[in-house]
Formats: structure tokens, C-alpha cells, sequence
């Protein structure tokens, strides 16, 4: 694997709000300080990719990038904030704030969107940031949430992400929701996780009917994933090591040597 | 700027786990000076080769390696053979231990995994001797879920009038996953370390052995419950402050693994002081 490669790789693989701690890793790692510029494509890719959100200068909540709100030149939009703004995908930092007013045969169902999806993000994601935007020539529109949460403190961060594009000509609804959690304290435990989705919500369906389809997708999701960790638990889990032998004793080391293959441990398996 | 082992431990530490083994290979060939402190300080999973002598399956790390080169703990011979004189192997009085511990092992594979692999293998030092246990265990209990465990205990045993001091550094891969038309992909794997030391009387070699074994055993069972909270238990908090199942409410639970668990984290003066700030920081709100 090349340099650029390897490195882009690392990038990649960034958990939620650890980009400055990875970068600052591998600048040390290379003893290179000037490494940013070679890992500018990567950075770019990362932040569209993972809807990374940033404050405007000025601005209330946070917006967020993604290749959906992308103008070219650094440059994304904003609906809600009618703004543009550079984003600079080494810092994360948004400067130069534009106003920015869509120009799309569908603005009136993206700013219905923005405010029912803005409703149901309020009462389920206790921070979340969310966009809807114009795509293929005005002909889909693609509809993003994106909820992070950082707790560097306590050595855990997570992020919930979920994409959708509707197509108002079919009334198709695709898309997927991904989860990611990242653990490290004294080690590394990650949660990743991918989910598509695929929904018919009618030609072209409103506002509501959408998000309605979205939050209901969503809640049911949720609800799989709670059940899979308990099946996980009780199933690849328990069958790799038992709590305690079968016996339900600890082993008495002293006497292991006594310990007969088939008999005295497994406590008459064979019963 | 920090020491680049240091920070290369750091990186390890937040990329995904499951790539460790890719990871250290690209951060050997992006600083080859980091080669020996990667091999020696990180733990990926544990291949396996066959003992050609006795047919049974053996653990490889870096402490049976010599070269391309791994020991077999069943005939202590090479695997694929090194040449006459090359490759370590222990004393005769460390290899008998070597052997017991070996087969008690064996003994422990059986009860608490009840299927899987275990080595152990032991070394010389000046004042003692030092060792590591292996345990692997792979399945898959339907074709869409699976799952694999890799204990990786490293020890050293001082030896003291009629007593010796362990320090035991414990590692476990534990990597799980799923991928169903209705769950869609979930992977969740990771590892976590921790160590402890303890005086523990000895009456003769096989005393070693015996604490060793209960030193390990202890080790695991704290581990198993640790990972089953952070994988099980912590993952799925986290989730849930992600996303409210229900209308946003407050939320109160904070959740301290250390307390339940009783076994202190390495990092627990860092911890306490993070959450003194919190605390401090949320009442000023």
C-alpha cells in the first residue's frame, strides 16, 4: 500500500470527533508536520461522508457538510440558515458566510421537509443537525440527519447517520442509517453498524407522509438494534467462554493435574 | 511533538480494531523504526499453525517467534524447522513447568470454552521466569452471526523467599458480528487491557503453575464481565444517547464500569480528575 494510501486509510476508519487526534498522530508518527495537504482528499472525503457539522460564524445550531449541499471551490449551502459557507476540511472551521438562496422547482417541499424532519430530529436526537437538498437536476431530493455525541472525558464518542433519497416522480424512498461508537478506555471497542433502507411513500408524497415513513424506519431500527445486542450477548457471546465451568466451580489448580479429560471436568457432560 | 511510538499507540488505539493487524503493518512500513516496540506492545489476533510432530493445533505470537519461525509448546520444536543451534528454547527445569502448564491449560480451555486452542510458553530471566497464556476460540453459532475470542495474558514471576511477585498484563480481542436482510451489518469487535500484581506463596514449581492458573482465571472472569458491560451494556447506552427511543426526556444514569467491577482501569486518576471536571463544570451551568 502506498503512503497516501495507508494514510488515507486511517482517515477512513476516524471514529466520531477524533479527526484532530488522528491527524496529530500521524504528524508525529511521520515527524512531518506538512502532511495536511497530502491528506486534503482524504480529509474532504471523510467530513462529506460522515455529514461532520460545523458552527457558522454568527449562527445558532451547527450545518453540515456533505456531497449532497456541496457548491465546489470549498464551498457548501445551507437551507434552513438561507447561507454558503468555505469549510476547511483540515480544522473543520466554516468561514465566509454568503447568503445562499435555493433555486429549485422543488423549494417548497424541501423547506417543508426541513421543518417536519427539524420537528421529529427535536424529539428523538437530543442533538442533531439535518439537511434537505436538491439533486440530479432538481429531480430527487436528498434528505440527511446526522446526531453526534462526544464524551472525550469518559473515552467514548458515537455518531448516528441516516440518508435518504426520495424521488418524487416514483415516490421511491432509499437510503440507509449507520451508527458508529467508538470505546477506548484502556483498550478499543467500536460499534459499526449499516442498515438500508428501502421505502415506497408514494408519488409525490408531502412532507409529513415522509417523515413519518423516516421516523418510523428509524424507531424500528432502533428497536432491532437494542434486540441484536441482546442476542449477540447470549449467543456468540456465552457460546465463546463460559462465565464459570459447568460445575460451577473455579478450578482447583492444585489438584488440575487430577483433572480427567471428559469426566471430573465438564461435571458429567455425558449424562 | 510526542514521541512517535506513543503516538502510534494512540492511532492504534482509535482506529477500528478490527484492522489492527493491516494498521501495524502500514505504520511499520510508513516508520520502520517503530517495527520492534509495534511487534512487542500491540496484540493482534492469534494465528495458528499445526504441530507436524504431535498433529495438534498451537497459538503463535511474538513470544514463540523466531523469524518465519514459531515453537510449538506440545514438542517444543519449530514450525517449519529452524536450523540446527537456531531458535530459542528454555531450560530444562522452565520447559517442565512449561509442559505442566501446558496441560493444565489444556484442562482450563476445556471447562470454560469448551472447544477452542491454548498454549502457554515460558522463558528464562535472570530472576525468575516469564511467561504468556494464549486462548483462541472461533464460532459461528448461525450462518449469520459469528464470533472470535483471544486471550493474550503476559506474566512475569520474581522469585522471593518462599513467595514470588506476578505481574500479569491481560489483553482480549473479542470481535462479534452479524449481517441479516433484517439487522442489515453490525460489527462490534474491539479489545481491552488490564494488569495486576500479587505475592503469592510458592512451595515449589508447581506452585507457579497453580498461581498462574488462578491468577489468569481471576483475570478472566473480571474480563468477561467488563466486556460484556462495555459490549453489551455501554454500546447500546450510547446508542440511546444518540437517539431517544422515546420523546426526549431527561436522562439521568451515569454508569461506572470501575465500581461494578471492582477492577481498576489504568487510566482511573485521568478518569477521576475528567469527571471531577464534568462535575464541577455541569453544576457552574
Amino acid at each position: 500500500m502506498s503512503r497516501t494510501a495507508a494514510l488515507s486509510s486511517f482517515i477512513e476508519s476516524t471514529p466520531p470527533g477524533e479527526l484532530a487526534d488522528v491527524t496529530k498522530a500521524i504528524k508525529s508518527i511521520l515527524d512531518d508536520s506538512s502532511v495536511a495537504s497530502e491528506l486534503a482528499p482524504a480529509f474532504e472525503k471523510y467530513n462529506e461522508s460522515q455529514f461532520t457539522t460545523t458552527k457558522l460564524p454568527g449562527g445558532s445550531g451547527e450545518v453540515l457538510v456533505s456531497e449532497y449541499n456541496r457548491l465546489g471551490d470549498g464551498r457548501y449551502y445551507d437551507v434552513e440558515s438561507q447561507s454558503s459557507f468555505e469549510f476547511d476540511h483540515a480544522s473543520g472551521k466554516a468561514s465566509g458566510v454568503q447568503s445562499y438562496v435555493l433555486d429549485s422547482g422543488l423549494g417548497d417541499l424541501v423547506k417543508s421537509l426541513v421543518k417536519s424532519l427539524g420537528t421529529h430530529a427535536s424529539e428523538h436526537y437530543p442533538k442533531s443537525s439535518l439537511g434537505v437538498y436538491p439533486i440530479e437536476d432538481d429531480s430527487q431530493l436528498a434528505i440527511v440527519t446526522v446526531a453526534s455525541k462526544y464524551s472525550p472525558s469518559n473515552f467514548w464518542n458515537g455518531r448516528w447517520r441516516s440518508s435518504y433519497i426520495f424521488n418524487p416522480s416514483s415516490g421511491s424512498l432509499t437510503g440507509s442509517i449507520k451508527v458508529d461508537v467508538h470505546y477506548y478506555e484502556d483498550g478499543n471497542v467500536r460499534l459499526l453498524t449499516n442498515k438500508d433502507v428501502s421505502l415506497s411513500v408514494g408519488a409525490n408524497a408531502g412532507a409529513t407522509e415522509i417523515v413519518r415513513q423516516i421516523a418510523n424506519a428509524e424507531k424500528k431500527y432502533q428497536e432491532d438494534l437494542n434486540k441484536a445486542f441482546g442476542s449477540l450477548s447470549e449467543g456468540a457471546f456465552k457460546s465463546l467462554r463460559r462465565q464459570l465451568p459447568i460445575t460451577r466451580q473455579k478450578i482447583e489448580w492444585e489438584k488440575v493435574a487430577s483433572y480427567r479429560l471428559g469426566q471430573d471436568i465438564g461435571g458429567g457432560r455425558g449424562r | 511533538m510526542a514521541d512517535p511510538i506513543d503516538s502510534a499507540l494512540d492511532l492504534l488505539r482509535r482506529l477500528n480494531p478490527k484492522d489492527v493487524k493491516r494498521n501495524v503493518d502500514s505504520l511499520i512500513s510508513l516508520n520502520p523504526d517503530l517495527t520492534e516496540d509495534l511487534l512487542e506492545s500491540v496484540d493482534i489476533p492469534l494465528s495458528v499453525k499445526k504441530c507436524s510432530k504431535t498433529k495438534r493445533d498451537f497459538l503463535c505470537c511474538d513470544y514463540n517467534r523466531d523469524g518465519d519461525s514459531w515453537r510449538s509448546p506440545w514438542s517444543n520444536e519449530f514450525e517449519p524447522p529452524v536450523d540446527e543451534g537456531e531458535g530459542v528454547t528454555p531450560s530444562d527445569r522452565i520447559r517442565k513447568m512449561e509442559v505442566k502448564a501446558n496441560e493444565a491449560f489444556d484442562v482450563y480451555r476445556e471447562l470454560y470454552f469448551e472447544g477452542g486452542i491454548s498454549s502457554v510458553y515460558l522463558w528464562d530471566m535472570d530472576d525468575g521466569f516469564a511467561g504468556c497464556v494464549l486462548l483462541k476460540k472461533s464460532v459461528s453459532p448461525s450462518p449469520k452471526s459469528s464470533g472470535s475470542w483471544d486471550s493474550i495474558h503476559v506474566f512475569d514471576a520474581q522469585d522471593r523467599a518462599r513467595t514470588a511477585h506476578y505481574k500479569l498484563t491481560s489483553t482480549v480481542i473479542l470481535s462479534l458480528g452479524t449481517d441479516s436482510e433484517a439487522l442489515g451489518g453490525l460489527d462490534l469487535s474491539g479489545n481491552m487491557v488490564r494488569q495486576i500484581e500479587q505475592d503469592l506463596v510458592v512451595d515449589d514449581d508447581s506452585s507457579h503453575v497453580a498461581n498462574i492458573g488462578k491468577m489468569v482465571e481471576d483475570m478472566e472472569l473480571k474480563m468477561r464481565n467488563l466486556l460484556q458491560e462495555v459490549y453489551f451494556g455501554k454500546a447500546k447506552d450510547v446508542v440511546g444517547d444518540l437517539r431517544s427511543m422515546d420523546l426526549r426526556k431527561k436522562r439521568g444514569r451515569r454508569f461506572s464500569l470501575t465500581e461494578f467491577l471492582g477492577i481498576p482501569p489504568l487510566s482511573q486518576t485521568n478518569r477521576d480528575r475528567a469527571t471531577q471536571r464534568e462535575m464541577i463544570s455541569s453544576m457552574g451551568r
